[in-house]
């Protein structure tokens, strides 16, 4: 009999390759469900799965991180996935894998309500029922992180805020190096004769918005009494129309109309107006500690100091360094709490915590470490004073997020940009505060319990 | 002759069918839902429309509006310049191919990295204000970013630089399938390149183009978030904040995605009846033309 060959058709094409994909969804539903349990359990016992970030503002971090979790692996027998995320992913793309149900096993937390929405959400587990209390006291992860009395994150590294400035400068502009400005009036003089010596007094980009949030921590803290207050102000229970709630932006307009800001700052993200400073263009900046460190790499140790902002508020909080931890936490369904706490407790070992100054040269979140290895003076300064000492906690982390879009973003860019007073900036803020009390009813609520944690 | 009956056709598309609806309609259905939750995580309680009202008594909501609206002028600047160097590509101006690539490279970058080339290009001390103060045309070094009036126009320049391509090359395609008579003939009536363009070659493109004004003005209206993020981040203040960026915003950022749906189901809505609109005026003219 003979054999015929008939080309393929279209439609016998369609056919086969629909009975091609339904045979191989089959074979592999069959396949997920017949290994699914297996697979977890052997996942549990070998692979955690990390998501975080530090590297961008904690130069050299990573290097800790690496081996940290190399030396995990090693003492437990469990790999970590570790996933750097960007800065404006880190956050909402882990709500999002929450919300589908398939977060990290640990997951980097900025501090506060960064971490606190999604605790409200939901997905993050308390900490208290995995972790020893004494490794969570020592973690220095800050009462912004105690939601109902509950613990939902420990500490990593710390973040001082306040002035960095060029000694070479001051030098030269008749300032003293040793005695950077303490009060408003001294701050202004000095700026005067920086930029009378042909210095850009403060270098800084605010086009991302970052650079706004610092200065307002820096600025409005000073008018504070607590962070209660700050919060409060933020939920409108307290009224930005105030002049008192508005004078860190007045000072700020006052600052930009004196010239004494690079005149590109609207132009320029953050890390680029940083680096006006760590070029030695500009004789200030508005910096964290984890920064301090490569400016002095790139302006010579000697020539680089450090100050908290100068007064002008007369709140308790004012003239009190400002520190932050960033931190990580345990996401309520990652496949393994036991192990991703495990890790955590190993991060904030005695001697992990030691590790990270030797290694990368941050300063951990943590009471635990020794900062007499610090053999540098400014950093062993930042050490003492921002860290071990009395500190205020970083207000913008109560901030709700409509705020930071809305209006700090909104009143710093127009402020420096000159089309807006300090006290059209805190109208603005009154306003966008009854807007956000609109739009997010349900949080009010949620806030306001989180302010009895804080009080 | 080989007959079915007269459902088993219906059979054959039904996967089609099933896939269209699950990539298409689905997310619409779902996007609409959500427009009218309180959306916390991943569901939250019927709100009704009031999202909708909110989303409306949002003023920076109203100031992306604003500037969603103003980008749609860029569309006749896109569409004239496009038409510009397909017509003089076509006129076959010596080393045309070369330009073809050398316009059309634009449109195969990355929006992202066109988006951050160009945030330091524009910057008040970057490439472009360097160049202009070399040449002596300091009152031409704008401050492009930071200034609130010219923030929006820089994006819309890079817009129209990166956007223009795709154009060049649809028109293009289109004048080489022209028949060339037309253009022979009414050389021989004198008409000089204007005329030519006028009355021979634009009647010509009439489809293209209105198939160009619709994309383009889709691309204004739902495509410039990367461009507006990565260049401006939708400032100084709210000046070049657009419709995308308040969803993402909302829907991200203050983790409110039932009004981030709501401004998109309003977006949809808009372009949607943009489209009809212009294809209810297309099929008139058409009509006109066979009458």
């Amino acid at each position: 009999m003979e054999e015929v060959t008939r080309p393929l058709s279209r439609r016998r094409l369609l056919q086969l390759t629909a009975g091609g994909v339904g045979a191989m969804a089959l074979a592999r539903g069959l396949a997920v469900a017949d290994g699914a349990h297996a697979a977890l359990a052997a996942q549990r016992a070998s692979t955690l799965k990390m998501w975080w970030w530090g590297q961008q503002e904690a130069v050299g971090i990573q290097k800790w991180m690496t081996d940290t979790l190399k030396k995990f692996q090693q003492q437990d027998g469990v790999k970590v996935s570790a996933t750097l995320m960007d800065t404006n992913n880190v956050i909402p793309q882990f709500t999002n894998a929450a919300a589908a149900g398939h977060p990290p096993d640990v997951q980097f937390l900025f501090n506060g309500i960064y971490h606190m929405e999604n605790v409200w959400l939901g997905y993050i587990n308390e900490l208290n029922s995995l972790l020893p209390a004494s490794v969570l006291k020592s973690s220095g992860a800050t009462n912004l992180s105690v939601y109902k009395g509950k613990q939902y994150r420990v500490g990593f590294y710390s973040v001082g805020f306040g002035i960095a400035y060029n000694k070479s400068h001051f030098r030269k502009a008749g300032l003293d190096p040793n005695n950077p400005p303490k009060t408003w009036a001294q701050f202004l003089k000095a700026c005067q004769k920086l930029k009378a010596s042909g210095y850009i007094p403060i270098g800084g980009g605010v086009k991302d918005g970052f650079l706004g949030e610092w200065y307002l921590v820096n600025a409005l803290t000073q008018n504070l009494n607590s962070p209660a207050e700050a919060l409060n102000l933020f939920i409108g229970k307290l009224d930005w129309k105030n002049p008192r709630y508005y004078e860190h932006w007045s000072r700020l307009e006052e600052l930009k109309k004196k010239g004494y800001f690079n005149n590109d700052i609207n132009s320029l993200q953050l890390y680029q107006g940083i680096q006006l400073f760590d070029t030695g263009k500009a004789s200030m900046c508005f910096n964290t500690t984890p920064a301090i460190p490569n400016s002095q790499k790139l302006l010579g140790a000697q020539n680089v100091g450090y100050f908290v902002m100068p007064r002008f508020g007369h709140g308790k909080m004012a003239g009190i360094p400002i520190t932050d931890t960033q931190g990580f936490g345990i996401p309520t369904k990652g496949s393994d709490h036991e192990t991703a706490a495990k890790l955590l407790a190993f991060m904030h070992s005695k001697e992990r915590v030691q590790a990270m100054w030797t290694l990368s040269r941050q300063i951990p979140a943590s009471s635990r470490f020794n900062g007499n290895v610090i053999a540098d003076p400014l950093l062993r300064m930042v050490q003492r004073r921002w860290v071990a000492g009395k500190h205020n906690v970083y207000i913008a982390d109560l901030m709700p997020t409509k705020f930071w879009t809305d209006a700090m973003f909104v009143a710093s860019q127009k402020i420096l940009a000159g089309s807006m007073t300090g006290k059209q900036a805190g109208d603005l803020a009154a306003e966008v505060t009854q807007t956000w009390k609109r739009q997010n009813p349900d949080m009010v609520q949620n806030y306001t319990t989180w302010g009895k944690d804080l009080a | 002759m080989l007959r079915t009956r007269p459902w088993v056709p219906y059979l054959y598309v039904t996967p089609a069918l099933a896939l269209l609806a699950l990539v298409f309609a689905y997310p619409v259905v779902r996007v609409v839902d959500f427009s009218t939750r309180l959306i916390r995580g991943a569901s939250g309680p019927y709100v009704g429309s009031l999202n909708y009202q909110l989303v409306w008594e949002d003023p920076t909501f109203r100031d992306a509006l604003e500037h969603s609206a103003l980008l749609l002028l860029a569309v006749p600047v896109l569409t004239a310049l496009a038409i510009f160097f397909a017509v003089l590509l076509y006129e076959g101006v010596r080393g045309w191919r070369v330009y073809r690539s050398v316009l059309f490279l634009p449109y195969i970058l990355a929006v992202p990295i066109v988006g951050i080339v160009a945030s330091y290009i524009f910057q008040l001390n970057g490439a472009l204000n360097s160049m202009l103060r070399a040449v002596h045309l300091d009152g031409l070094a704008l401050d492009w970013l930071g200034s609130e009036r010219l923030s929006l126009l820089t994006v819309g320049i890079v817009i129209v630089w990166r956007e223009v391509g795709f154009g060049i090359l649809l028109f293009l395609a289109r004048l080489l399938t022209m028949d060339g008579e037309q253009l022979e003939a009414a050389r021989i009536d004198g008409a000089g390149w204007w005329s030519q363009l006028r009355y021979v070659i634009i009647p010509e493109l009439k489809g293209t183009i209105e198939f160009y004004v619709v994309v383009a003005s889709i691309t204004m209206l739902a495509w410039v978030f990367a461009y507006v993020y990565t260049i401006t981040a939708g400032g100084p203040g709210t000046s070049s904040t657009v419709l995308e960026l308040y969803i993402y915003n909302q829907g991200l950022r203050n983790s409110l995605p039932g009004m981030a749906s709501a401004v998109a189901v309003v977006l949809l809505g808009a372009t949607l009846v943009s489209i009809t609109l212009l294809m209810f005026v297309r099929a008139r003219a058409q009509r006109q033309e066979l009458a």
